[in-house]
């Protein structure tokens, strides 16, 4: 097993020889940088690949064979430990994927070309770390270096109001990560039970129901204060209602490919910290606030779905579908079941594709249009009867949009129920009002819609050109990704499940 | 216990030396002409004397902890180290002095000559184990700092930095050796060790005058460290004083008080008492006022150096809280975080003074684009700020991350929630440098000439142990680790 055992490693570093490659190519060479990035996002998408065909999807937990795990710094128990199991191989896969299609879309690029691939292949490492690491430390510093690329990525190729954005966005997450820091030295050492250790394995288990803290007298469960510090730590970045208001700005102002890679891929690390962390540290803790979870995914269904409908910048719409159908993701979480969280995992995977898909089209349509009104503040349409004007555009922008509204035969349909399967049997009255996302959600989208793709051409988009070979070859996987998922999601099923049965069991014991 | 003095002065050979080099620069200083403008000779003996005096103190490292002079100094590994931080300091604050256009002349020797003065004082005061030796340290390193901070006589906010250090720092001299002769007239005794041992069986009337008096006391090494409520002076003296002088004050003298507060804490309030609790409440609270009152005071700055004087406050109260834990794990945290700090310190100050020599005045405009112009340097930059705000993998954050670790094990989950917010106060206005160097288009095109290559080298070169020991610290810590605190 020797050869296959340093896999994590190479997919975890490639890209980092990718930002490496790319500071010796000279600055003017621009076409040489983008082709150099796109054969290293390839071959990371193919090694992700080869780590899925390799996996054994019988195991539940860590898949022994790829595990690595380094000592790192001894005193403090702290290991380069990297592992994948079903939650997280997805998630990977999803990775490798996006970060490739984003090479591609984000060719038109011009503007210090140089250190934009170099940030954008930084920005996949970490987030690879993120997904692999196995020990909380780890996770934590690939958890915040992320920031850094993120901040520079959004910060100078981003739109009119990209300072803001960016500073919004880092202070946010550091802000969580910050609370997470303070839960994370105290599990170290609270575990006072010869724990003494940063091994997310190790943690988990509810090892600390019985612990208690005072506080200037008052007297606190351990276990309940500090997933609270987590929760808001991931929470931040998924994210839940009431912290979701970097998101919007972060999401508009962003570069297209950026973007995309926000939505599809970081936002999905906050659900996975609760898979990976906060649910198998807590877990009675867990069940304890489960209610509230769900109360908080029901707020985020509706409320993102009614602020999506208020909009009128139709990037932004998106990013408040994007609220709303992580809502999904929480309630799915909050149900504890098989197959809530079964569809939970799906839902990260299948919203990954499809929001993708949409942010993408937008950018498409960016490209052409340079701005992003349905109704611009004037009040005359900012876009009309693009159906006609672009007939291949229309019918990629369908999919994506069916496929993100959750209409039955693509993706978003399959996770959805899964989630409404799983969340029933314990949370009826939530359930109901939930379904009422999905209305919404239909609303929205249809309504936009109707609304830049019917009605009379508007003189401005008679000009448009159709989508070019480039960009219908970067939307095809994505396509095909929606509609093969939607029939037969059992490629992504079958890999979770056993993974996802371990997690649901060890919960239920509490 | 004691040695005889020649005994003593063999462990004292650092001090001497530096002694020596002061006196040896003064001379040197004396054989040159007023047309003389380059003085490389002096510089060359100044970096001798300092290398030497970092060679002593090197050896000095492995040797076991003594007390010297009939106990009223200790030499051990604790002090030695962070002698070696301040020695390095100076060194820093010697060659930016060199290079500097704010000083220039006659004024660059004499700022070489009093920062050694003052380095002799903290060297004294970060071995001081009996309250006298403990005040002439202290009054060694505040009288020359005076006159540092009122360098360029010319200047009205030099002048005033000057005199509102010297009264301030007259005041609570005088406040802190008040409460010296009452601990005095309690306890019988001025030896560290003998009032580490007395305070442990006291009478409750002792008590009532011993907590009173010990916050005099507080009052004086509070004011060295410039911790909340004791750091009024700071921000003035910070920015009116040259830059070079400002790199010097934010090291040397907060490291030397530090090293007392450390010292002091650990041999008077190791013990559980009421004594104990009352001066970890006092430092509990000093230390949360301190980083919040610092971080927020530094949000709406607008000259950096202004900003990097009050976020130095915030700086220390951090390392407050690894002080007031009373642990080894607390005091390893502190040295390392002064050691880390010592090199973040140094890049951010080189590189304001650089920008500074070129525009006259070091507003945050000023950095607008800088990375067009200077990528290599706005990098360093960069990774200085985000490593004084602490984010991984940068040194800065391996250093909170052992603050945050002793104040957990003690369970002061309040302070480390504080801490933890601060944290992300400060990364809003550090980040604010990063953002004008990186996302604002260059104001204009012209070359800044402190960049020099071989300026570029030395910041780049100071910045590597900023991001080596964020990723690999686990020999910095262990040497840390080693450098215990004398106790009898």
């Amino acid at each position: 097993m020797q050869a296959s055992s340093n896999l994590l490693n190479w997919i975890l570093w490639m890209p980092f020889i990718g930002v490496l490659g790319i500071l010796f190519i000279p600055k003017a060479k621009e076409t040489a940088i983008r082709v150099w990035s796109l054969i290293n996002t390839t071959v990371t998408f193919a090694l992700t690949l080869v780590l899925y065909a390799k996996f054994d999807t019988t195991v539940p937990g860590m898949q022994v064979p790829f595990n690595i795990s380094v000592p790192w710094i001894k005193s403090f128990n702290i290991f380069y430990k990297l592992g994948v199991d079903g939650i997280s191989l997805p998630m990977i896969v999803l990775t490798g994927l996006l970060f490739l299609i984003c090479v591609l879309s984000s060719w038109t690029v011009k503007k210090q070309v140089k250190a934009y691939f170099a940030l954008f292949l930084f920005l996949q490492s970490t987030v690879f770390g993120v997904f692999f690491a196995m020990d909380f430390f780890l996770f934590y510093v690939y958890w915040e270096v992320m920031l850094i690329p993120m901040f520079f990525l959004i910060g100078i190729w981003g739109g009119e109001n990209r300072e803001y954005a960016a500073v919004k966005f880092f202070l946010y997450t550091f802000l969580g990560s910050i609370l997470m820091l303070v839960g994370m030295v105290a599990l170290y050492y609270a575990s006072g039970k010869g724990i003494d250790s940063f091994d997310i394995l190790a943690l988990q288990g509810g090892k600390f129901s019985d612990l208690t803290l005072t506080i200037f007298g008052a007297t606190f469960s351990f276990a309940k204060l500090f997933f609270v510090f987590l929760f808001i730590g991931f929470a931040i970045k998924v994210p839940v209602f009431p912290f979701h208001t970097w998101l919007p700005h972060a999401h508009v102002q962003a570069p297209t490919a950026i973007s995309v890679i926000l939505a599809g891929v970081l936002l999905k690390m906050g659900t996975y910290g609760f898979l990976r962390i906060a649910f198998p540290i807590f877990p009675e803790a867990t069940i304890y606030f489960s209610d509230a979870i769900a109360w908080l995914g029901l707020i985020n269904v509706i409320y993102g779905a009614f602020c999506a409908m208020a909009q009128t910048d139709v990037k932004k719409l998106v990013a408040y579908s994007s609220v709303s159908h992580m809502g999904f993701v929480m309630l799915g979480l909050a149900a504890l079941t098989v197959t809530g969280v079964n569809g939970a995992v799906l839902q990260m995977f299948n919203h990954g594709t499809s929001t993708a898909m949409m942010f993408l089209m937008i950018g498409v349509l960016y490209e052409r249009s340079h701005h992003r009104w349905i109704v611009r503040p004037d009040g005359s349409k900012g876009f009309g009867g693009l159906y006609t004007q672009l007939p291949k555009f229309s019918i990629i922008f369908i999919i994506a949009m069916f496929a993100s509204m959750g209409l039955p035969g693509l993706s978003g349909f399959i996770s959805e129920a899964l989630i409404f399967l799983g969340i029933y049997e314990r949370f009826t009255t939530i359930t109901v009002l939930a379904l009422l996302g999905l209305l919404l959600g239909a609303a929205y989208l249809l309504w936009m819609f109707k609304r830049m793709f019917f009605g009379d051409v508007i003189e401005e988009c008679k000009s448009y050109t159709d989508m070019n070979a480039r960009e219908i070859f970067y939307m095809l996987p994505l396509c095909v990704a929606v509609i093969v998922f939607g029939i037969y999601p059992s490629p992504v099923l079958d890999v979770m499940r056993a993974s996802v049965g371990n997690l649901v069991s060890m919960l239920a014991k509490f | 216990m004691g040695l005889n003095y020649l005994a003593s002065l063999s462990h004292f050979v650092p001090e001497l030396l530096a002694c020596v080099t002061m006196f040896g620069l003064i001379l040197i200083e004396a054989t040159y002409k007023e047309e003389h403008k380059e003085r490389g000779l002096f510089f060359f003996a100044a970096y001798i004397g300092f290398a030497s005096v970092l060679t002593f103190l090197c050896l000095n490292l492995k040797h076991e902890a003594v007390a010297i002079f009939t106990n009223s100094a200790v030499i051990d590994p604790f002090s030695t180290l962070l002698k070696i931080v301040m020695v390095l300091g100076t060194m820093g604050a010697t060659y930016l002095v060199s290079q500097s256009k704010d000083i220039e002349g006659n004024l660059r020797p004499e700022f070489t000559i009093m920062a050694t003065g003052v380095l002799v004082g903290g060297m004294l005061l970060s071995s001081a184990n009996n309250m006298l030796l403990l005040y002439i340290g202290i009054e060694t390193l505040s009288i020359l700092s005076y006159v540092l901070a009122s360098l360029k006589k010319s200047d009205d906010r030099s002048s005033e930095a000057g005199l509102k250090y010297s009264l301030y720092g007259g005041i609570s001299a005088g406040i802190m050796l008040f409460g010296m002769s009452h601990i005095f007239g309690v306890l019988g005794t001025i030896n560290f060790t003998e009032i580490g041992v007395a305070l442990q069986e006291l009478t409750t009337v002792q008590v009532a005058i011993l907590l009173p008096s010990f916050l005099l006391f507080l009052a004086g090494l509070g004011y060295k460290i410039a911790c909340v409520p004791f750091h009024m002076w700071s921000p003035d003296v910070y920015e009116g004083s040259p830059i070079p002088v400002t790199t010097f004050f934010s090291v040397v003298p907060k490291v030397a008080g530090l090293a007392a507060l450390i010292r002091i804490t650990t041999v008077f309030f190791s013990h559980e008492g009421a004594m104990n609790m009352g001066w970890v409440g006092i430092l509990s609270v000093i230390a949360a006022l301190t980083m919040t009152v610092g971080n927020i005071s530094a949000i709406g700055q607008r000259s950096v150096k202004r900003m990097l004087a009050y976020s130095s406050i915030s700086h220390a109260g951090v390392m407050l809280l690894g002080i007031l834990v009373i642990s080894e794990v607390g005091i390893r945290s502190v040295v390392f975080y002064a050691i880390t700090y010592l090199f973040m310190n140094l890049v951010a100050f080189y590189i304001v003074s650089f920008v500074n020599d070129k525009y006259g005045n070091d507003h945050f405009e000023r950095f607008n684009g800088l990375i067009y112009r200077y990528p290599v340097m706005s990098i360093m930059m960069a990774i200085t700020m985000f490593s004084l705000a602490g984010l991984p993998p940068f040194s800065g954050f391996v250093a909170k991350f052992h603050i945050f670790n002793a104040i957990v094990i003690k369970k002061y989950y309040v302070l480390a929630i504080i801490a933890g917010l601060n944290s992300v106060i400060s990364m809003y206005y550090y980040m604010k440098i990063i953002r004008l160097m990186v996302l604002k288009p260059a104001e204009s095109e012209e070359q800044i000439s402190g960049f020099s290559l071989l300026n570029q080298g030395i910041i780049v070169s100071l910045t590597v142990p900023v991001l080596f020991l964020g990723i690999f610290w686990e020999k910095i810590m262990l040497v840390a680790t080693n450098a215990k605190i004398f106790l009898e």
